[in-house]
């Protein structure tokens, strides 16, 4: 809903000011080297292709939900929170700015670095699928190739600003994130419905398995790793990489149920048929009744009628479930922040939840 | 050509980018430094390329006011001397006997590739153990070119030169996990390249099979490409040594920086050698050099041992690259597992095209449109194989190997260091 974005947007936009300057951009170094200038030239020339690296690239300059960056700011809120451990060396501290190391800023930046090469390395096209209303072939076999080129440019960056925090756990933590993405790409590229619109009868549980890889690994183990990097102890590193994996489980299931929440018909009914309030319906209707369901709601054709189906759904107790598990995870999220103690680093944290646990 | 970049006339903006100003070892020029003077004394590996040499000097007088064209026109700090190297090559070059390889031959001969195959037994398995993947199809995208039927070249060098340090070091005849680690990480790097250079190049087949992206389609290849990268990532981190990471890191960036650079093609014929080399360091030789001078790290606490590692690393790299396309011209498609003049097909003037530009002039015209007019691709194909870029091309990577071999001398001798030894000639003649 409106009034969910523009609430989010604030908490973010609050949280921001907490942690000093917006350090979490993405770092100057990338931004003025001369392969990212090269990238901008060449995506340039995919203006009036559809190659969906010009959507990325435009929602990487303009993001109307103000999630851009979401991942690098949470790191360096919860680095604040956390604050210095009492085992740190006293010469470690004075590279601290607002009351978060620079290394941790770093991190901040290498998490919104690995982001965004998902980004871009999602948006591969394969050219052998392509139909004839995709336009012309060369544009998407040029589309691809910057996109290797240019997510591949952000990972490396990612690399050897990693290799530079010369922390060889953080390395693991952060490069074993990468491997868990992937996974979670895989998942969600294999999962993307077939022709006939039916979907893999997942459940819920494997659903939870899959968004973890593709959304939460890499934010909870950020979130841990930024913990390591001020030499705080386990305890507190698996409270961290707790509360950004329940962050983004309902951060992701809050965004999957805009659809289904009321006085949002009219706008765009586009819903994706693997979201959490569709695979939670299909759940508790049953594989038969739900396939029965998206046969009704096919035209000819096999259009599908997806305000036909949303009204099924909402229909059905799936929504409701799927709020039911976003506060959940909401909720193990605050319950994690409660090992930290108060600051307004923690309530800027606490806020991030209640806005994306808010559905009224 | 002390400084960093200004031997191969790169970045401008070297002072901008931290990690490449602290970078060790980098800093040499890509052009072996000794080329010009020690030519008539120590130049002994050429007699490989004789008849090379021959030809070239049969060309050589022409060539000297080419090359003046070249020098009047050179914004580089690196050409000049390029150039200057070359007339004294061609004065100096023409009787020449095989006594050096024949000392390697008769007596310290060992076959590299038998010696480093007893390291690198269960090498494809151990790569497999790296690669924890949970879906099926996944897994075997990524496992696809670990079949064993690779060369393994990278990890081969890896392995002697691990071994030769360690005897250099203290006689100790073992090889240390972790510089195996080191061969496999380098293996897995390469190969996740390959995956990323097939989409971007839309290729069909590598070594005698159909690539990922044939197979499975451009955005699940991407992904097996991410995904092995990952694995050596972690791999890397589990060795435990941060210097050893920010040295294999550094191999990530140059093989993107690389590929960047051959996105673009340089109007100036001085930059666009320079800008060649450049490309060749970054994409293949930067693997080479930065493992061996990993594996050097962790035998040995010398920092000139490690410059040797890395140097040998380098100028080997190097030349290996520059006889793959100089094969690409004279090398038929079965024997090389993928279609020739592919780099042609795929826009690219390589040292065969840029050497044979020289006779020609009229082929400037089509490196600049990437050989994209009907036509274009044979008619290089053509001059190429009229000219002498091919010899001249060859000649180049046998001074880099020369001066690969001249830094491994430097190390105590061993079977491994011969071995290192006989790879630079191995890498020359090979045909696929």
């Amino acid at each position: 809903s409106p009034s969910a974005a523009s609430h989010w947007s604030k908490v973010v936009s609050e949280a921001e000011k907490i942690v000093g300057y917006p350090t979490s951009f993405m770092s100057l170094r990338c931004l003025l080297s001369d392969e990212l200038s090269n990238i901008a030239m060449q995506v340039r020339k995919l203006i009036g292709t559809k190659h969906p690296l010009l959507n990325t690239a435009r929602g990487l300059v303009y993001d109307s939900r103000n999630n851009l960056q979401m991942r690098g700011l949470v790191v360096l809120l919860i680095s604040k929170a956390a604050g210095p451990s009492n085992t740190a060396e006293i010469s470690f501290q004075h590279d601290m700015i607002s009351g978060i190391y620079s290394s941790q800023r770093s991190l901040a930046e290498i998490t919104e670095l690995i982001h965004t090469a998902f980004l871009v390395h999602r948006g591969i096209v394969n050219i052998g699928e392509l139909k004839s209303c995709d336009g012309l072939l060369k544009d998407m076999q040029f589309g691809n190739k910057i996109a290797v080129l240019s997510g591949d440019f952000l990972l490396a960056n990612a690399c050897t600003s990693l290799a530079q925090l010369q922390n060889t756990k953080v390395v693991e933590l952060i490069s074993s994130a990468i491997g868990d993405l992937v996974q979670g790409i895989y998942y969600d590229n294999s999962n993307l419905s077939e022709e006939n619109c039916l979907t893999h009868d997942i459940g819920i549980s494997t659903w939870k398995k899959q968004i973890f890889l593709s959304h939460s690994a890499l934010l909870a183990k950020s979130c841990q790793a930024a913990m390591e990097l001020a030499k705080h102890d386990a305890e507190i590193q698996d409270m961290a990489f707790q509360y950004g994996k329940h962050m983004s489980m309902s951060h992701k299931l809050h965004s999957d149920l805009q659809p289904f929440i009321k006085g949002k018909s009219s706008d765009s009914v586009a819903f994706s048929l693997n979201s959490a309030p569709v695979v939670l319906h299909q759940e508790l209707l049953g594989r038969e009744a739900w396939i029965k369901q998206i046969r009704e709601a096919q035209h000819k054709g096999n259009l599908m009628d997806f305000t036909r189906l949303q009204e099924a759904i909402k229909a059905g107790k799936g929504v409701t479930s799927a709020i039911d598990l976003c506060h959940y995870h909401g909720n193990r999220a605050l319950e994690a922040l409660e090992s930290f103690p108060p600051s307004e680093a923690r309530s800027a944290l606490e806020n991030m939840v209640y806005a994306v646990t808010r559905f009224s | 050509m002390g400084t960093a970049g200004r031997g191969t006339g790169l970045s401008v903006r070297a002072g901008l980018c931290g990690a490449r100003a602290t970078r060790v070892g980098a800093g040499k020029g890509h052009w072996p430094r000794s080329l010009g003077h020690e030519v008539a004394g120590d130049e002994r590996g050429a007699c490989r390329a004789r008849s090379w040499c021959l030809a070239a000097h049969r060309t050589g007088v022409q060539r000297v006011s080419r090359m003046h064209y070249f020098l009047g026109r050179s914004s580089d700090l690196s050409f000049p001397k390029i150039c200057n190297i070359f007339l004294r090559l061609h004065h100096t070059t023409t009787s020449r006997t095989c006594s050096c390889s024949k000392t390697i031959t008769d007596e310290k001969y060992k076959d590299p590739f038998k010696l480093g195959r007893k390291d690198l037994k269960n090498l494809y398995e151990d790569i497999k153990k790296e690669l924890l993947v949970s879906t099926a199809e996944l897994k075997e995208m990524c496992e696809y070119y670990f079949d064993g039927k690779g060369k393994a070249f990278r990890p081969m060098i890896v392995v002697l030169m691990a071994r030769a340090c360690n005897i250099h070091h203290n006689n100790s005849g073992e090889v240390q996990e972790s510089q195996r680690s080191v061969a496999i990480i380098a293996e897995m790097i390469h190969t996740a390249s390959l995956v990323h250079d097939d989409v971007i190049d839309d290729a069909n087949s590598r070594r005698g099979k159909t690539t990922v992206n044939q197979i499975w389609g451009e955005r699940k290849a991407v992904l097996a490409g991410d995904f092995i990268l990952s694995a050596a990532s972690v791999a890397l981190a589990r060795i435990g040594n941060t210097t050893i990471i920010s040295v294999l890191s550094q191999v990530i960036e140059d093989l993107v920086r690389g590929e960047f650079l051959q996105l673009g093609s340089k109007e100036n014929e001085n930059e666009r050698f320079a800008h060649y080399l450049e490309k060749t360091f970054k994409k293949t030789a930067s693997l080479i050099a930065n493992s061996c001078k990993a594996v050097s790290i962790l035998g040995c606490p010398d920092p000139k041992v490690h410059e040797i590692a890395y140097q040998y690393g380098k100028n080997v790299g190097i030349a290996f690259q520059l006889i793959d396309d100089v094969l690409d011209f004279t090398s038929c498609a079965d024997q090389l597992g993928k279609p020739t003049a592919a780099d042609l097909k795929l826009g690219l003037a390589t040292g065969p095209v840029l050497f044979a530009c020289q006779q020609f002039p009229e082929m400037n015209a089509m490196i600049m449109r990437r050989f994209s007019l009907p036509g274009d691709v044979e008619r290089a194909r053509q001059y190429v194989l009229q000219s002498d870029g091919v010899q001249q091309t060859t000649y180049l990577a046998q001074r880099y190997c020369h001066e690969a071999l001249k830094e491994i001398s430097k190390l105590r001798p061993s079977p491994e260091r011969d071995a290192l030894i006989q790879l630079t000639e191995v890498v020359l003649t090979r045909d696929k």
